[in-house]
């Protein structure tokens, strides 16, 4: 094909990267420009990101990230510092802390991390439970007094599961859990007040927390 | 109001090259992105390269992405995969030239998924297509293969390889889609 054609075919064979490169190019080329084509693109890219989460997941290493990080404009810079780190702390941390009552294997875990934890000691968390959910499914929210970042954290839920704001009548999505184990998790770094969060599983709210916070 | 966290909200940032929204990208898909260059890799070192490449491939292409493709992640998913294809057949091209290492059969973690629930989900839908369409969409994603070298292994015609590995896919999303829970 050129660039003039339409992609057709053309769009399952992009996506799963079975296009000699001159192809591609083409297909590239041609739906830069053209709405339709890219529709039946993002169809095909769909399918096959669904085959890749299939696979096995692997952990980038710190260095990949370290360099894309120096191309972060100062603004993101900011937010890369202390508040990332206790997040990122907490991101190891809360999952173990999580479990800790039912599984007494963790303890270790939890005294290995007791320096980490004494760091956070210092920074000042709040939390909030979502309401009963089916199937014996728990949820609850951690969250920076001043609406900084939000861990949403799920034990126990059957399907896949986002997180939204409900805010003026309207419903934002926020994110989906992801799965750590058997406990799903979403980290949102936010810069405003969240006052009520809900699960939601397809178009249905499953669960709702009130974020309750000291008046500024 | 708009929120960040919204996945319109992104893309739509995306689209107009909003430099937040790249970085929100890479903050939220990094782990998709390596594991998918890591899956045909093989390669810690070399999945992150080329996850930087494809990155900043996209980032300096002004009309790589469009609203109207849909979602950020799995258009990112899709580039990084192409790029790490693109490198492993390089790779195999130069193993071809070096005969002694042909020795060092290429492994690939075909179906051995970190997530049970979906690899039995994908295995089930793969099962389900008949072998005509199954056969060639298992060379291109799982070996990397061009719609040529699979036309040539199967001794098939190229636009009749094309249109099943097309089909195939489209049955196996919705054959995804029907067992989703």
């Amino acid at each position: 094909m050129n660039e003039r054609d339409h992609v057709g075919e053309n769009a399952a064979l992009y996506a799963l990267g079975a296009l000699d490169e001159f192809t591609q190019s083409a297909v590239d080329a041609h739906a830069a420009g053209c709405a339709a084509c890219s529709r039946l693109l993002g169809a095909a890219e769909d399918d096959v990101a669904r085959m890749a989460a299939a696979e096995p997941r692997h952990q980038p290493p710190g260095a990949m990230v370290r360099r894309l990080r120096p191309n972060l404009p100062a603004a993101h810079a900011g937010l890369l510092s202390w508040g990332a780190f206790a997040a990122a702390l907490l991101l190891a941390i809360l999952p173990s802390a999580y479990f800790w009552q039912e599984n007494q294997a963790m303890r270790a875990a939890m005294t290995a991390r007791t320096d980490a934890m004494s760091r956070l000691a210092g920074t000042s968390v709040r939390s909030a439970t979502f309401t009963a959910m089916n199937g014996g499914a728990s949820a609850r929210v951690m969250y920076a007094p001043d609406g900084s970042w939000y861990v949403v954290l799920v034990r126990g839920a059957e399907g896949a599961l986002d997180v939204a704001w409900m805010h003026d009548g309207r419903r934002t999505m926020l994110g989906t859990v992801q799965p750590y184990g058997d406990v799903a998790m979403l980290y949102l770094p936010k810069s405003h007040r969240m006052d009520q969060l809900a699960l939601v599983e397809g178009p249905r709210v499953v669960a709702e927390a009130q974020l309750a916070y000291e008046s500024k | 109001m708009l929120d960040p966290g919204d996945d319109d909200t992104l893309a739509a940032a995306f689209a107009a090259r909003e430099r937040w929204a790249f970085d929100e990208a890479y903050r939220r898909y990094a782990p998709s992105l390596y594991s998918a260059a890591y899956n045909v890799l093989g390669n810690a070192e070399d999945a992150a390269d080329c996850v930087q490449d494809a990155l900043t491939r996209v980032w300096r292409s002004p009309h790589a992405y469009r609203r109207e493709r849909g979602l950020v992640r799995s258009f990112l998913v899709v580039c990084v995969r192409n790029e790490a294809i693109s490198r492993r057949r390089s790779q195999l091209r130069r193993q071809h030239l070096e005969a002694r290492l042909a020795a060092e059969p290429q492994e690939h973690e075909v179906l051995r998924a970190g997530d049970p629930i979906e690899r039995d989900r994908l295995r089930a839908a793969l099962a389900k297509l008949p072998p005509q369409q199954r056969v060639p969409l298992e060379l291109a994603y799982y070996e990397g293969k061009t719609h040529a070298e699979i036309s040539d292994e199967l001794r098939e015609p190229l636009g009749t390889v094309k249109s099943r590995i097309a089909a195939g896919l489209r049955k196996l999303a919705a054959a995804l889609d029907t067992a989703t829970p």
